[in-house]
């Protein structure tokens, strides 16, 4: 017996810190929105709901474990009803509920949902379990391409706000695609690159190129070297393709 | 003694049997992007601090690439293309002979794209040689800039240069620099390419690295 109850006052006590944590979160949460509203940082701001969330789930977990079943077991009985202030009572809930009264009991002692919300609930459970399945998956359907639709507008939104404060932010491009595909065909395709052929003549002669070096001048090496002319080279071209068939097979 | 007796093992089986063997290098994984002259240093700080080869400070080429092609006049099949590239910062390198594949983009799942490619080093008799072989010049430039080496991919970041027909300063063909990231592996190790992908997502937004069909760009414009 006496294990029971010192079981029951541990979880009391757990549950009571959980609750005053609660308590305080809330406390400063409203006392922030009271007093900071004008500065605050809405951003951070929302961490407090974190918190407060934080909060209740420890408590519902205290809740849910194995020690709270005593709980169950335990009959909260009013022992006084009046109108009369009791400054006990007050004292203990910080001023906020000063007598045990009939308008305040149902609400404090209630272990179910209100009437109005209960009634509304079943409405709901009665409403979903007459559905058919079909009618069922089509709405789902249609929910999951509302809720993508908006996903879609959302992102999108965030991507042009990305995109602009990047700019404003002063990022100046880095790389234009114009330039690669210039740079890209040049080297694959020598776009850019064939000086309408001018090289392949006379004229060409002494360019710095790695021309097909002919005649003596090895001691300039080939980066020096002159070019031959465009018809000889053409020439030689097709004669050459037809000896080198044979070696190649 | 007995290694006498045996057909010697010529160079074509030896080829042959490493063909067989799968482990030629004979596939390029590339990628390719620029990055504006303006942003260039912040580009090579960026690699300096991803790059392996950075110790001894970074390294810079300086090369010079003709690219030849020959016809086959029976037939009205494509040119074949033959690249020969030298360095010009280091004269006693051999020439390259590279032949370079159709680029192959595949789908949106491969991540980058795959084309055959085989390279050679040569010696400076080279360009008389494709001459005497019927190859004709179709056009040449100048490449200058860094390359970077992270494991197995190769970066370079560099600038291309027409050769100018007179003694004038080579003349850059755009306000960029041009990026590469490549692989040469032998065929079918596709995995490099997600490695790849996600070592270019390291140099965004800086450069955009992407598969690019440079066949197709040439017939838009």
């Amino acid at each position: 017996m006496q294990r029971e109850e010192k079981q029951l006052e541990a979880t009391l006590h757990a549950i009571l810190n959980r609750v005053n944590d609660l308590k305080t979160a809330i406390q400063a949460l409203i006392s922030k929105l009271e007093n900071e509203y004008e500065t605050i940082n809405w951003p951070t701001f929302l961490d407090n709901y974190a918190i407060l969330s934080g909060h209740l789930t420890g408590l519902s977990k205290i809740l849910q474990s194995e020690v709270a079943p005593s709980l169950r077991s335990v009959v909260v009985l009013p022992l006084q009803l009046g109108c009369e202030r009791d400054e006990a009572l007050a004292r203990l809930t910080e001023g906020r509920v000063p007598a045990c009264t009939h308008d305040l009991v149902p609400d404090l002692l209630r272990t179910k949902p209100e009437p109005q919300a209960e009634q509304r609930l079943q409405q709901f459970n009665h409403k979903a379990s007459t559905l058919s399945h079909d009618t069922a998956q089509k709405q789902v359907a249609q929910f999951t391409k509302v809720i993508s639709h908006v996903w879609e507008i959302i992102s999108k939104g965030r991507e042009d706000w990305e995109g602009e404060s990047m700019r404003s932010a002063g990022m100046q491009p880095t790389h234009s695609i114009a330039d690669t595909h210039a740079l890209v065909t040049a080297v694959g395709t020598g776009k850019g690159l064939r000086p309408g052929m001018p090289s392949m003549g006379p004229s060409g002669v002494g360019a710095p190129g790695l021309g097909p070096s002919r005649g003596p001048a090895p001691q300039l090496g080939p980066a020096a070297a002159a070019m031959p002319k465009a018809p000889s080279a053409i020439k030689t071209n097709i004669k050459a393709a037809n000896q080198i068939h044979p070696y190649q097979r | 003694m007995s290694a006498a007796n045996l057909a010697p093992i010529t160079a074509t089986d030896s080829l042959s049997q490493a063909l067989k063997a799968n482990i030629i290098p004979n596939q390029e994984y590339l990628l390719q992007g620029s990055v504006l002259d303006s942003a260039v240093e912040v580009l090579l700080h960026r690699l300096r601090g991803l790059c392996d080869n950075v110790d001894a400070g970074t390294e810079t080429f300086d090369d010079q690439e003709v690219c030849f092609s020959l016809r086959d006049p029976n037939q009205q099949a494509a040119p074949l293309m033959l690249r020969v590239r030298k360095a010009l910062d280091a004269r006693d390198m051999p020439f390259q002979l590279r032949y370079i594949g159709q680029p192959d983009l595949g789908d949106k799942s491969r991540p980058t794209v795959v084309r055959s490619s085989l390279d050679i080093a040569c010696s400076g008799m080279l360009i008389e040689f494709l001459n005497e072989l019927g190859c004709r010049i179709e056009f040449e430039y100048s490449v200058k800039g860094y390359m970077f080496r992270k494991g197995r991919m190769k970066i370079t970041v560099s600038k291309v240069f027409k050769i100018s027909q007179s003694s004038m300063s080579p003349e850059p063909i755009s306000q960029s620099y041009l990026v590469e990231l490549s692989v040469l592996a032998p065929q079918g190790q596709d995995a490099i390419g997600e490695d790849m992908r996600a070592f270019a997502d390291q140099l965004r937004p800086l450069v955009q690295l992407d598969k690019i069909d440079y066949k197709r760009l040439g017939h838009m414009s």
